[in-house]
């Protein structure tokens, strides 16, 4: 084969996940949680994480959960609770216009984003209101199976 | 060529395809599971996208979010593996609605080859010996009349079948009506297809299987043959070699002949193995698999062609750079398939974290393998672990290198089937050769009694 055919492929050497974007952000927010600080930042050669935290106070003791791993958590759950709305399929992000921003207060269950799958939409929900403290996408990104999308304190 | 290859698989064999991708100049894409996050497929992958959870019905079957990696991350061509959407002609086909090039056969020929009875009688058709029995049965009478017309005894398979499920040895009459019943009712469970055939049963007749590769523009070669006849008493496959030891010349003439015969008669393309059972001057084909095999080393490794590569090569539109004649095979290579199962057990596999792993190493060996010291064996996957391969001028050099090899391989945490292989390769009838299937399992059943 040619040798810029080799080229290319060393190029395109663009990680996706290698526990970058899921595992490391769902750990930091895990951290930042904890820490007590406002915003925390990590760099690892080309990848960069940027987490921030809006400014009420999340108790140490608040767990970070999955929202897709739970989804028949009941309503009535206690205030102060920071949690991960993640990607349930592997495709493209749509966030809704207007966008939402963090720091934004949800009112209710409702739709925010959509990923697109081979042209089907499969909608991502709040799962009740919240104020979102994080976004971890841009419109058009391509996510993964378990990527995080959101943050949200209810 | 392919710029981009998505591989829709894990393990050993990614790792595999992720090789040849990268010798020829391509980039790869590799997909997982949440539990294999820490494989080496992923690592040496260019990009990775996690496709689901551990079970593998929601992510490595997931075919919608396989084929959304693999447009998202601007793939052109999927390479299946074996196992999981290797033999899916409806992935194949979606592959290809999408633009998406499937590094494989024709749909329509998977699709043939994957129902067992149809395979059957193309091939019956295409002049290749198949055992004695019929087409599919309506009913546990009509087995029954086959049976007593073929004589006892029989096997009844699903046409559908794989791994040994929906499939019964019938050694008399009596026995039939409730090994139809139990065997149907399987297959509908585990293949929603309950229709059965009946065929000829075979005393410890030998597994041996015919390598071919075809282009898209009327080339078709063998690349000889594998004697897999050591399995496990579920039929899996534990100990290969090419070429097969103690055949007859002519008859290993005639099944090349037959393979390549069929491969054209198919309009077959890619890499394919035809598999037979023998016994005694005769053959009779058993099936075909449409996709590379687990045991594909011991071919490459006499043959010294990187079959993988081919295949991407054919997917891509190139001819075979090759004809029959400029194959030629040397000396003997042999596989042992290193698994997390123990051998004292009914080779129940076993899941955990790999404490220690030490390959071999040096003259003629090559290992293939995903795992490593710390690595985890998740519950969800075959257990294949590793694939040893020996090559040596002769069977005997083989036979002993690979003795060596496992003498120095060391993988503590699971119990595996290295020291078991040992055993085999050390005793006097696998070593004379032309074992048949029926081999292991008595082997078994002898080293039970001494044990106990």
């Amino acid at each position: 084969m040619s040798p810029g055919g080799e080229t290319a492929a060393r190029r395109t050497r663009f990680r996706m996940t290698d526990d970058v974007i899921a595992t490391r952000a769902r750990a930091l927010a895990g951290a930042l949680a904890e820490s007590g600080f406002a915003r925390l930042r990590v760099r690892d050669g080309e990848t960069e994480i940027e987490l921030r935290r809006a400014p009420r106070t999340v108790p140490a003791a608040a767990a970070l959960t999955s929202l897709a791993a739970e989804p028949e958590r009941a309503p009535d759950r206690p205030p102060d609770r920071a949690e991960m709305v993640s990607s349930d399929v592997v495709g493209i992000v749509r966030l809704m216009r207007p966008a939402i921003a963090e720091g934004q207060q949800l009112e209710g269950d409702r739709e925010i984003a959509y990923v697109e799958t081979l042209g089907i939409r499969n909608p991502v929900r709040s799962r009740g209101g919240g104020r979102v403290s994080a976004v971890f996408v841009t419109d058009g990104q391509p996510v993964e199976y378990g990527q995080p999308l959101f943050t949200i304190e209810r | 060529m392919f710029k981009k290859v998505l591989i829709a698989n894990r393990g050993e064999i990614a790792l595999r395809i992720n090789r040849a991708c990268h010798e020829l100049g391509i980039a790869t894409v590799a997909i997982f599971s949440d539990a294999d996050r820490q494989s080496l497929h992923v690592r040496h992958a260019d990009e990775a996208f996690c496709v689901g959870p551990g079970p593998v019905a929601r992510s490595y079957l997931n075919i919608p979010n396989i084929i959304s990696a693999a447009l998202i991350s601007g793939c052109d061509a999927i390479h299946p593996g074996y196992g999981f959407l290797a033999e899916n002609a409806r992935f194949a086909e979606i592959a290809a609605d999408h633009g998406l090039t499937f590094i494989g056969p024709k749909p329509s020929v998977i699709a043939a080859m994957g129902d067992k009875a149809t395979a059957k009688r193309i091939m019956h058709d295409a002049g290749v010996p198949t055992t004695p029995g019929s087409g599919i049965v309506a009913s546990a009478d009509e087995a029954l009349a086959i049976a007593e017309k073929i004589g006892f005894p029989v096997l009844l398979k699903a046409t559908a079948g794989g791994g040994g499920k929906g499939m019964r040895a019938v050694a008399a009459a009596a026995d039939l009506p409730t090994a139809f019943a139990t065997a149907q009712a399987e297959a509908e469970a585990s293949f929603k297809d309950g229709r059965m055939y009946v065929e000829k049963l075979l005393v410890n007749p030998r597994h041996i299987e015919v390598q071919v590769i075809a282009d898209e523009h009327g080339g078709a070669v063998h690349l000889g043959e594998r004697d897999c006849s050591v399995q496990k008493p579920s039929h899996q496959k534990l100990i290969e070699e090419a070429p097969a030891p103690a055949l007859d010349p002519q008859l290993r003439d005639r099944l090349h002949a037959v393979a390549v015969k069929a491969t054209r008669a198919v309009g077959y393309t890619n890499a394919g193995t035809l598999e037979f059972l023998v016994t005694g001057d005769d053959f009779y084909f058993m099936e075909m698999n449409t996709r590379i095999q687990v045991e594909h080393p011991v071919t490459e490794l006499i043959y010294g062609v990187d079959l993988v590569k081919e295949q991407i090569r054919i997917a891509a539109g190139e001819p075979l750079g090759f004809t029959q004649d400029d194959l030629h095979p040397h000396g003997h290579a042999i596989e042992v398939r290193v698994n997390a199962e123990d051998p004292d057990n009914n080779f129940s596999p076993a899941a955990g974290t790999l404490a220690t792993v030490v390959f071999p190493g040096g003259p003629g060996i090559r290992v293939d393998t995903h795992v490593y010291g710390g690595a985890m064996v998740p519950p969800f996957y075959d257990s294949l672990l590793a694939k040893i391969v020996a090559v040596g001028r002769s069977r005997e050099s083989a036979i002993l290198r690979m003795e060596r090899a496992l003498g120095e391989t060391r993988i503590e945490g699971v119990k595996t089937t290295v020291d078991f292989c040992r055993e085999v390769l050390a005793n006097d009838e696998f070593c004379a050769g032309g074992i048949g299937v029926g081999w292991l399992p008595a082997f078994l059943a002898r080293r039970a009694a001494v044990v106990s």
